[in-house]
């Protein structure tokens, strides 16, 4: 989000190192990042904990997509609003603050929601390597239960009420800020 | 005393010269209205004149003090601190023709927006004034109300409240009137010409020729990026000098020739 915020209020070289950042994540399958994260940090000649490795590389994965929705929602929020805000006297920041964010937050989350959503499922790919999450355990019980259907099914549903709070949540905020147009 | 003094003036966009050394003032509680045609510069040189847009030439004062830009040591051309030129805004409120509200705020919080989150006042000490000014354009009723229930014609008079809070000493109205249906026309105007009648300062862009007589002390008709013809409203519009306004007034208000 930081990212995000930053991208789209810096000026142009700035704008530039940011956009290479997103346009080369985004271009990566979620999988390559998860094993590219996994071995990293051995070739770099740190030894740190599988959980940690993979998930330092999946937040740096979301984090270019996230950047994208708050700068792209920051950008929506028409000119005239800054032209006001700016005729009050106001600054960067208190534009920002005022203006800006509460207007492109209302914006920005049903897709940061989409995101959330993607990122959270998105967790089942560390079973790639060896990371012990749902998926992964899911799959060493089916090995000793050979009940692979009804296992999966059950961990569809663990997903399912992962996921289905958010939503409400989303929805819940979405309301909240929704302004009447 | 000039309350505004523009001195040389000048703006380009790229090769396009927009504003082409434009020199005028304007004195303390004097009500100027500067008519034109679409993509004379009016609106521009307006928008300068808040520092919302940049300029390369000249010089604009407010109350004695050059803003936007100052001269370093060495004679250098040089944009002030933000900081400096948002002081420099407080004192100049500015309504603009698309209203520019904020939507994700009451009509009230518009208007307590600039006192509170520029000036620091306490909410207590500014939701008195805040009201009065709502009263004052007739909208007291809307307080509480978000901009988006309200109709065009009221929006514009929250918007020239919203100005007026920050207790400017100019105030510049950006053709606030070109997006309204006829009939809301009116209601704004009034609240324009009170202020006029109130000793208020201001610069008036407009296509309103009727209203430019009535409530303007003088006109200012730009053309091309050039002030062409500056008087009185009666001298101006009765005795056109050059073609352009000749022209202008035809198309815009054929009656004005004959009268």
């Amino acid at each position: 989000m930081l990212i995000g915020a930053v991208s789209a209020l810096v000026g142009r070289f700035g704008r530039g190192l940011i956009t290479a950042y997103i346009f080369v994540l985004r271009g990566i399958p979620v999988l390559v990042i998860m094993l590219l994260g996994y071995y990293m940090f051995p070739a770099l000649g740190y030894r740190v904990p599988a959980y940690v490795a993979v998930a330092t590389a999946h937040i740096v994965y979301v984090s270019a997509f996230v950047a994208e929705i708050v700068r792209s929602a920051i950008n929506s929020v028409p000119m005239g609003q800054i032209a006001a805000a700016r005729s009050l006297g106001m600054r960067h920041f208190g534009i920002l603050r005022e203006i800006l964010l509460p207007q492109a937050t209302r914006i920005a989350i049903p897709p940061l929601l989409n995101n959330s959503l993607t990122a959270i499922k998105q967790t089942s790919y560390v079973s790639v390597v060896g990371v012990w999450e749902l998926t992964y355990a899911a799959r060493e019980v089916v090995e000793r239960t050979l009940a692979s259907f009804q296992i999966f099914l059950g961990v569809m549903a663990i997903y399912f009420l992962i996921c289905y709070p958010l939503s409400l949540f989303a929805g819940w905020c979405e309301r909240r800020t929704t302004v009447i147009q | 005393m000039a309350m505004i003094e523009v001195r040389n003036l000048r703006k380009s966009y790229g090769a396009l010269e927009v504003l082409k050394d434009i020199s005028f003032s304007v004195d303390k509680g004097e009500v100027v209205v500067v008519l034109g045609p679409s993509g004379s510069g009016k609106s521009t040189m307006l928008r300068c004149i808040n520092l919302l847009e940049e300029f390369e030439g000249g010089e604009i004062c407010v109350d004695g003090e050059a803003i936007g830009y100052c001269e370093d040591a060495r004679g250098v051309r040089q944009r002030r601190k933000e900081r400096e030129n948002a002081k420099l805004r407080e004192q100049v409120g500015m309504v603009f023709q698309s209203f520019n509200l904020f939507p994700h705020r009451t009509v009230l919080q518009n208007v307590m927006m600039g006192p509170l989150k520029v000036q620091r006042q306490s909410r207590q000490k500014i939701e008195p004034m805040a009201r009065d000014l709502l009263r004052k354009v007739g909208l007291l009723d809307k307080a509480d109300q978000y901009p988006a229930r309200l109709s065009g014609g009221q929006q514009q008079r929250v918007g020239i409240a919203r100005a007026l809070a920050m207790q400017p000493k100019i105030m510049l109205f950006d053709e606030v009137t070109s997006a309204l249906d006829p009939e809301l026309v009116g209601e704004v105007l009034r609240v324009i010409r009170q202020l006029a009648q109130e000793g208020m300062t201001m610069i008036i862009v407009t296509h309103e020729i009727h209203f430019a007589r009535d409530v303007g002390d003088r006109i200012i008709f730009m053309d091309g990026g050039l002030i062409v013809e500056e008087d009185a409203p009666a001298t101006l519009l009765a005795n056109p000098k050059s073609e352009r306004l000749k022209l202008f007034l035809r198309r815009y208000q054929g009656d004005y020739l004959t009268e």
